[in-house]
């Protein structure tokens, strides 16, 4: 009897979180990948068309360009901002109090609602001579630069945004991981005459790597799914050239009502996310044994 | 690492990526609205969903306060917004919780029909079918001439030009496409506001691909260059997108913005309401727009400061221009009885009236579908009304709210176009290129 108490007790404690997980998670997943071997029409009856809606994946070149857009936006926004994060960590680690407020300053892109930071970033990056940066750039001889109003520009200033907003993130796990390195080993270092460089090479790096395995995993998560930042600082263009598989997903699902292509794209970008992930975290296992 | 966390790790990741899923598809999730749509059928009172916002559910509101002071009909706005109307529809539609009634633009009638979210209108025995503009009624008709919306308003581009900076310069508001260019140059580089500073542009334009914003704007030059979207024959559409007239249309247009560099700066990524501020705020000076744009004017800075024409007339003296409409649609599942005796009420001249100035800042009847309801009189001789009345009843043209989604059609072209004057390429292959998409899109569509 006992024993069994304690078997179910945990998953008691666990129950009113599984439940919300399964409502609002798990059963609109399985629902979406339901719906991606259909035509949906609610009204009208859902038609059955297989594996059409897969095949649609392979053979559509917008989205073929959103996922070579999604793909830079993950690689340059997610090492961007892990490079600003770890060296803001560097920068700011310590239990100072001016530190302290400091990092609380640093940290605040990141409480900011995306929806606010795309619309501050949209006015400071006005592409005229007049916008807050442009204006900058004109007193030093440059400019004015189109940024978010150029095919060249809008994926570049979107990343350069989602930088801003997501280091200071991660510093803050990086400053927790900081914190647990065992101050011993800098010690022996600096007794064994390893100077500043050699002790971060040497001590500091190593010490992170499953802190940055986390912060990794949980941006690539978050650079794939890329979408309120550019929905509402470009929508996608000019000429489609920042549409990213989710803003694409979203648009065929709102503006084309084409539900079941929308669950089909979703349901690849769910496999394709589980499996780099996977991958990523086997690999990191084998680095480390 | 060992083995366990990884498999841990692993299992946190899957769960994150079914949560990513979650979200992408969480469209078949019921909204707020649905719930209403419920008490509503619960109460007896009518639930009814607007695609405005702002002061215009105000204006709805006092027609419904009208309307169930005549009849004893209650009515209750669900939901109303501009932002991702269609999205919260769809995924009302998707758990079959409709409201029973849908105020929207026109355009969305053949997605809707498609959809088969819309009850068709018997006009036979519609009470006042008698009294609404036949080209009203045509913009709410499918391909099979079955009748699925009531219109409610209608609108005609006009264009807003600033009189203050046309007086400083010595210049004429455009009559034609040459005049309009001549003016947009000179308010771009002859400094109208006279602030020592090249901080204005001649044309606001909403180039976003956003809603199809692109294309929806170049239409009115599409059609006063004498061309179309499509053409329309034995229930089928072929494009016409390749033609001379289109290509002129779309040349002056990248003319505008890449060769002359006359629009405001961000005009390729502003929708509708970037592209009112850019007029607001003395950014731009010319903007093609809808009558509605008044009262959005007129609580702004630049209330008397501009005048309103007639648009520009293409290269051979055509004079086109976008017409458009909102409709009222009966939906599925519901109350249909009590939603005709509504309908009818809203496009009754009191009713009609009502919502042309019951709220002066919001509009929600523009040019009025019964043709017995005098504009400019109603809105004390203002002649800016009478001259969008003049406007959509000698050139309006209706894009193809019947195709059956021409939504999708025209975020197509809007894309295209977008891409066309982000480049500045070449107009005739990037037309040509438009009218291919557009002809498989028709074709899937089943009317190509």
């Amino acid at each position: 009897m006992t024993a069994r108490r304690i078997r179910i007790g945990p998953w008691l404690y666990l129950a009113p979180l599984l439940l919300f997980i399964g409502v609002f998670k798990v059963w609109p997943t399985v629902w979406g990948v339901y719906l991606s071997f259909f035509h949906v029409r609610p009204y009208l009856g859902n038609q059955y068309v297989g594996t059409a809606n897969y095949s649609k994946l392979f053979s559509d070149p917008d989205l073929r360009s959103a996922v070579v857009h999604t793909l830079l936006d993950a690689a340059f926004a997610v090492s961007g901002s892990i490079f600003v994060g770890f060296w803001l960590a560097v920068l700011l680690q310590g239990p100072a109090r001016h530190v302290r407020i400091l990092r609380t300053a640093v940290f605040l892109p990141t409480v900011i609602a995306m929806v606010a930071a795309a619309e501050l970033w949209t006015t400071l990056l006005y592409p005229s001579p007049y916008g807050s940066v442009n204006s900058l750039l004109g007193k030093v001889g440059l400019g004015p630069e189109p940024f978010f109003n150029s095919p060249h520009s809008a994926l570049a200033s979107v990343i350069l945004m989602q930088i801003w907003k997501n280091a200071p993130y991660d510093m803050v796990i990086f400053v927790a991981g900081l914190a647990s390195v065992d101050r011993e080993m800098y010690e022996a270092c600096q007794i064994d005459g390893a100077g500043w460089w050699q002790r971060l090479r040497f001590v500091t790096l190593p010490a992170l790597r499953p802190i940055t395995t986390i912060v990794l995993v949980l941006g690539i998560i978050r650079g794939l799914r890329v979408f309120t930042d550019i929905w509402v600082s470009t929508n996608g263009g000019p000429a489609g050239s920042s549409e990213s598989v989710v803003t694409f997903l979203y648009r065929q699902f709102s503006q084309n009502n084409d539900t079941g292509y929308a669950a089909a794209i979703g349901t690849a970008l769910l496999v394709v996310t589980m499996a780099l992930t996977c991958l990523m975290l086997l690999w990191r296992r084998r680095a480390e044994r | 690492m060992t083995s366990r966390t990884a498999r841990s790790l692993c299992a946190a990741a899957v769960t994150a990526g079914v949560a990513i899923s979650g979200a992408a598809c969480g469209g078949s999730s019921s909204s707020s609205g649905a719930a209403t749509s419920k008490n509503a059928a619960a109460t007896g009172t009518l639930n009814v969903w607007i695609r405005g916002s702002g002061d215009s559910p105000k204006a709805y509101q006092k027609i419904f306060d009208a309307f169930t002071a005549q009849t004893g009909i209650k009515v209750s706005i669900g939901k109303a917004t501009l932002t991702d109307f269609e999205t919260a529809l769809t995924a009302a539609a998707s758990a079959h919780q409709l409201p029973d009634m849908v105020v929207d633009d026109a355009a969305q009638m053949g997605d809707f029909v498609s959809q088969g979210i819309v009850l068709p209108i018997d006009k036979t025995t519609f009470t006042g079918a008698d009294q609404l503009t036949d080209q009203a009624w045509t913009s709410a008709t499918d391909l099979k001439g079955q009748v699925y919306a009531v219109p409610f308003s209608a609108q005609a581009n006009v264009l807003l030009i600033r009189k203050d900076w046309l007086d400083k310069l010595g210049l004429q508001a455009p009559k034609t496409w040459d005049d309009m260019a001549k003016v947009a140059q000179a308010f771009t580089t002859q400094d109208p506001d006279g602030d020592g500073k090249p901080d204005t542009y001649g044309l606001a334009v909403p180039g976003s691909t956003s809603r199809g914003y692109t294309s929806w704007f170049w239409s009115s030059f599409l059609y006063s260059a004498g061309g179309d979207f499509l053409k329309p024959g034995g229930g089928k559409f072929t494009a016409t997108l390749n033609t001379p007239q289109a290509v002129s249309s779309a040349q002056f247009l990248e003319d505008q913005v890449c060769k002359n560099k006359d629009v405001q700066p961000s005009a390729l990524g502003d929708d509708t309401t970037a592209t009112n501020k850019a007029f607001q705020t003395g950014v731009a000076g010319m903007y093609l727009t809808g009558p509605y744009a008044y009262a959005t004017m007129d609580a702004t800075a630049v209330k008397g400061k501009y005048i309103v024409v007639a648009p520009p007339t293409g290269p051979d003296g055509t004079a086109g221009t976008l017409a458009e409409g909102t409709d009222i649609f009966t939906m599925a599942d519901s109350k249909q009885d009590e939603v005709t005796k509504l309908e009818e009420f809203m496009v009754s001249p009191d009713a009609q009236k009502l919502g042309m100035t019951a709220i002066p800042s919001a509009t929600v009847v523009r040019l009025p579908v019964n043709k017995t309801v005098d504009p400019a009189a109603v809105h004390g001789n203002d002649p800016r009304w009478q001259l969008a009345q003049q406007v959509y009843s000698t050139s309006g043209h209706y894009e193809y709210d019947n195709a059956p989604n021409w939504t999708q059609l025209r975020q197509k072209m809007s894309d295209d176009l977008n891409k066309l004057l982000s480049s500045c390429g070449d107009v005739q292959s990037a037309l040509n290129s438009m009218n291919s998409d557009v002809s498989s899109l028709l074709k899937q569509q089943g009317v190509g």
